[in-house]
């Protein structure tokens, strides 16, 4: 599903964010991707959504090039995705049903179909009843939630969360966790970047560990 | 409403699974209804700042307009007169109305001259009478002070054929003066293509005017959705689906300030249209003011809608190359 081969990034010309990074993702493997602050985690998952290029290296993603991408077709490629943000990026002029039903509005999915969609996205993190309210309206684990509902809308092969569980309580992240690994088990592929090693630890799928830009773990558990 | 209309989703949720056959046509379709009528909702939202807009391009649009619409009268008076090209021959002061009708006959022979109108020294008098309206200054002379004369219509108007029929017509005897108004003529013709390329001008510089006013405010609500250009391209919309609100939103500030600028146009024609009508009856002509036709009034339209939709694809074409996380 992901192949790193030989990654490296640089920005400006000097600051190397990552460095011969080279590792693997089977489809339907749901692993995560740990490392302090600016060890790299971030610019990771940016190569994987094709928001930045590798400096050396080649990353492929579902079969694609991603240097070859062509940048008419990035967005078509980007569909395929699906991303949870750490600040779940919510538009706050719209209810919760509209924010879920973006992805499929965007691919001009059938309005009925859409509809139904959505439902069974908000239904499966338990927000149906609330897709009529506005996001201000909502809690913190809640807008996370809505955030999961829209990156799944579309019922994508791969799902990336960049530290979904930053701003939640311990209780709250084990929840979202518990649903990524339901997303996993109906064949998703999920990549998760989280510091949170405790909650990891108890999780027991692959980690990638990274320090200073560099690969230094690829295994179970930190 | 507006939301439900921005995502173009139907909430009455499912009876029957649709395939996902839907034809990119009509999904395409979809959202352009979509965002033409989430756009309107938008502008419609805040109506100060909309109806502000718009009046600066009906302001832009005007200008080149009324000075077309002036032209356009100017060049109306300008075919009336060059039909009425004539040359005026005034017979010396002694010459008697049956010596005046004879050299009227011979300058109608003349070659060159397509008719002629005898006026009699009285007739002169009445007709300067009628114009002018100064009958009771003119009742206290004693004698008719006008010699008899006769207006020559020639059959070229071009200026250099009449200015040699003028020579040859003031060498005939008894024959005063040869009055011709060409040069006034030829200024006014001057004039009139002058104020075309004024005209010209200023229709570009207004348009160009339109071109930033519209530019301006789609770049301030590109910039005020900024983080929802940035979640929907993360989520792979294309540019074009990007950049089709803020075109709509353009097309439309476009066609309200063209409707605007119709509106005061024909407002301002009004309020112009006694003055001018008194001004021309004093005069004792027929003149109303020309008013900008329908298929003129389409035409205006069509392009200021085109000028606002111009102006938001250049804006966005540029601050969405700022936004890209690229």
């Amino acid at each position: 599903m992901i192949a790193f081969e030989h990654v490296g990034k640089r920005y400006g010309g000097r600051f190397e964010a990552l460095a011969d990074i080279n590792f693997r993702v089977e489809r339907g493997e749901m692993l995560f991707l740990t490392g302090h602050s600016g060890a790299g985690k971030s610019s990771l998952l940016r190569l994987i959504m094709r928001l930045e290029r590798p400096s050396r290296g080649r990353v492929l993603v579902a079969g694609h090039d991603l240097d070859r991408l062509h940048i008419s077709q990035v967005p078509y490629y980007r569909r395929q995705i699906g991303v949870v943000f750490q600040d779940h990026q919510l538009l706050f002029d719209r209810d919760i049903f509209a924010n879920v039903a973006l992805p499929l509005t965007i691919q001009g999915v059938e309005p009925v179909d859409a509809g139904r969609r959505v439902r069974a996205a908000l239904d499966k993190v338990g927000l149906l009843h609330r897709e009529r309210a506005l996001p201000i309206e909502l809690s913190t684990g809640e807008q996370q939630r809505v955030g999961i509902a829209r990156a799944v809308v579309n019922k994508p092969a791969l799902l990336l969360a960049d530290e979904p569980t930053g701003n939640l309580d311990p209780q709250l992240s084990a929840d979202i966790m518990r649903l990524f690994e339901d997303f996993n088990r109906i064949g998703t592929t999920v990549l998760v970047a989280s510091h949170d090693l405790a909650l990891i630890a108890r999780l027991r799928h692959r980690v990638l560990k990274l320090r200073d830009g560099r690969l230094v773990g690829d295994g179970e558990a930190a | 409403m507006s939301e439900r209309q921005s995502t173009g989703v139907s909430r009455r949720g499912a009876q029957k699974p649709t395939s996902r056959a839907s034809g990119g046509g009509r999904a395409w379709l979809r959202h352009h209804r979509a965002m033409m009528s989430d756009s309107a909702l938008r502008l419609v939202r805040r109506p100060i700042s909309t109806l502000l807009t718009m009046l600066a391009i009906a302001i832009a649009l005007i200008l080149p307009a009324g000075l077309w619409l002036a032209l356009d009268s100017a060049r109306l008076v300008d075919a009336e007169l060059d039909e009425s090209a004539t040359l005026t021959v005034y017979f010396d002061a002694g010459v008697d109305e049956s010596r005046a009708m004879s050299l009227a006959a011979e300058v109608g022979e003349q070659s060159g001259v397509a008719g002629t109108r005898l006026v009699t020294a009285a007739e002169g008098l009445a007709e300067f009478q009628q114009t002018l309206g100064v009958e009771d200054a003119l009742s206290q002379l004693d004698a008719n002070p006008l010699p008899a004369s006769v207006v020559v219509t020639p059959d070229d108007t071009d200026p250099a054929a009449v200015q040699s029929l003028s020579q040859r017509l003031q060498t005939l005897d008894g024959v005063d003066e040869v009055r011709l108004d060409l040069a006034w003529l030829d200024r006014l013709q001057q004039l009139a293509a002058l104020g075309q390329r004024v005209a010209l001008a200023l229709a570009l510089l207004f348009g160009l005017g339109v071109l930033l006013v519209v530019g301006n405010t789609v770049r301030l609500a590109v910039e005020s959705r900024r983080q929802e250009i940035e979640v929907v391209t993360l989520i792979g919309a294309t540019h074009a689906f990007v950049r089709r609100p803020f075109l709509y939103s353009g097309a439309w500030y476009g066609l309200g300030g063209g409707v605007l600028a119709l509106v005061m146009l024909v407002v301002g024609g009004n309020w112009l249209a006694s003055p001018v009508a008194a001004l021309a009856e004093s005069y004792g002509a027929q003149f109303a003011l020309p008013s900008l036709g329908a298929s003129h009034s389409a035409f205006l339209l069509l392009f200021s809608t085109l000028l606002g939709w111009l102006g938001a694809w250049l804006a966005v074409g540029r601050h969405l190359a700022d936004i890209k996380p690229r």
